[in-house]
């Protein structure tokens, strides 16, 4: 995508979470703005370190990290971004998610149907499977490394 | 069969939103009527059952494609699928916030944080004899190797090839992970959550899976019923999620597929055949 593109789509993006914001949590728009504005910026940084830096990273593992960059103590602007973000409520950026999401797998529903319910199971054990491992090592040295 | 999707090109922003308008009223409306909904709650023995707004819109975004009201082709649901990707990056910003505004319980929690990526591998042990007992063949060496997200379809059918068992297996995963996975792996932490015996802090980084979709819903979960960790939880699930998404693809080509091989090896042959649909699907 070229940057046109991400502007363009991230903006659409901004108005879809100052939407949410709106009707879902009662935040008015200019209390929204800076945060989805904060927000935006680091998701278009991230994009364009993604195009610069030949590393096969995810765009959303240079997402993460600026955000948390911004955001840590050694940042002169933590206290803005932290404040600007609290605005947003946690789950406003995501109903846009789902919506396109929901409307990315909208062509596989037959399958789904198909797919029957030897693989449903299967796939709630995957899930189940995956949080517990990592539930399990993470509870055990947490308890050993004496952090709980 | 379905291929990964691949997201169209446009040669300018004005084709890009004679395309693509539609998608975009979709979610302002969807955004619209699901958030007007809001939250739902419903108490299930110690734990809450939960359901976001996200699953509204995503229910609403499924009923828009071609099986059933036909609005948009297939051409518009890669599109959709390419948008997903630009969507969520506020989030994720959101979250890497948390995680730097909570740095220090990110960096006492390092030796944990780093361990429990291995626990990703944990759905093999549990998903893969189940799925020999249903009587899956090679499948399911897709189906569980790891939590089926883009990168691991993509994989398997890089590796086994798109028409293969593995591809296939993968592919159910991934399609059922998408349709259910929102709202069952939310319930599911709560439920852990509910137990008492685990700590919020293992319970958020437990959450980071390599799975946007299913870290926010585990999280979303999370802080409704522990809300005095909800800080801690999330910036730890942004931890454990950035390191799944970096470190995902390599778990399972030099771990996850050759345990579960190896595991097939040893089982299969056991309790692979006791169903009658095993039988019949010998391969």
């Amino acid at each position: 995508m070229k940057i046109r593109d991400w502007l363009f789509t991230l903006a659409i993006t901004g108005l879809g979470m100052i939407l949410a914001n709106k009707v879902g949590f009662g935040a008015s728009v200019t209390e929204s703005l800076p945060g989805v504005f904060v927000l935006l910026v680091i998701a278009l940084c991230a994009a364009g370190l993604k195009a610069i830096i030949p590393l096969k990273l995810p765009t959303v593992a240079y997402c993460s990290i600026l955000g948390l960059l911004a955001a840590c103590p050694i940042s002169p602007i933590s206290g803005f971004v932290i404040d600007a973000a609290g605005k947003i409520n946690f789950t406003a950026p995501l109903t846009m998610v789902g919506a396109y999401a929901g409307m990315s797998i909208s062509n596989q529903l037959k399958s789904f149907i198909r797919s029957g319910w030897r693989f449903i199971i299967v796939s709630i054990l995957v899930m189940t499977g995956t949080f517990l491992g990592s539930l399990l090592i993470a509870q055990l040295v947490l308890k050993l490394t004496g952090t709980i | 069969m379905a291929s990964r999707q691949k997201t169209p090109t446009y040669h300018s922003l004005r084709e890009r939103i004679h395309s693509e308008w539609i998608l975009y009223l979709f979610a302002f409306l969807f955004i619209l009527i699901a958030d007007s909904i809001g939250q739902i709650k419903i108490p299930v023995w110690k734990g809450t059952f939960i359901i976001f707004p996200i699953f509204f819109s995503l229910g609403l975004g499924l009923l828009t494609g071609p099986s059933v009201l036909k609005i948009l082709d297939d051409k518009k649901v890669k599109a959709a699928s390419g948008l997903v990707g630009v969507a969520i990056l506020p989030f994720i910003a959101k979250l890497g916030i948390n995680a730097g505004a909570n740095i220090s319980i990110v960096i006492s929690s390092g030796p944990a944080l780093l361990l429990q990526e291995f626990g990703n591998l944990g759905t093999i042990f549990l998903s893969l004899p189940f799925a020999l007992m249903l009587g899956l063949k090679r499948e399911a060496i897709g189906a569980c190797h790891s939590i089926n997200r883009e990168t691991n379809l993509a994989l398997m059918q890089d590796m086994f090839g798109a028409d293969s068992p593995e591809a296939q297996g993968s592919l159910s995963v991934y399609i059922i992970g998408g349709m259910i996975g929102t709202i069952y792996f939310g319930f599911m932490a709560s439920m852990f959550a509910a137990t008492g015996i685990f700590h919020p802090y293992a319970l958020g980084m437990a959450s980071g899976v390599g799975a946007g979709i299913l870290m926010s819903s585990a999280v979303a979960s999370l802080s409704e019923v522990m809300p005095a960790y909800a800080d801690k939880i999330s910036a730890l699930a942004a931890a454990s999620e950035t390191m799944s998404g970096i470190d995902g693809i390599y778990m399972a080509i030099f771990i996850g597929i050759p345990l579960c091989n190896y595991l097939y090896r040893k089982l299969e042959p056991k309790i692979g055949r006791i169903t009658k649909y095993g039988r019949r699907e010998q391969s």
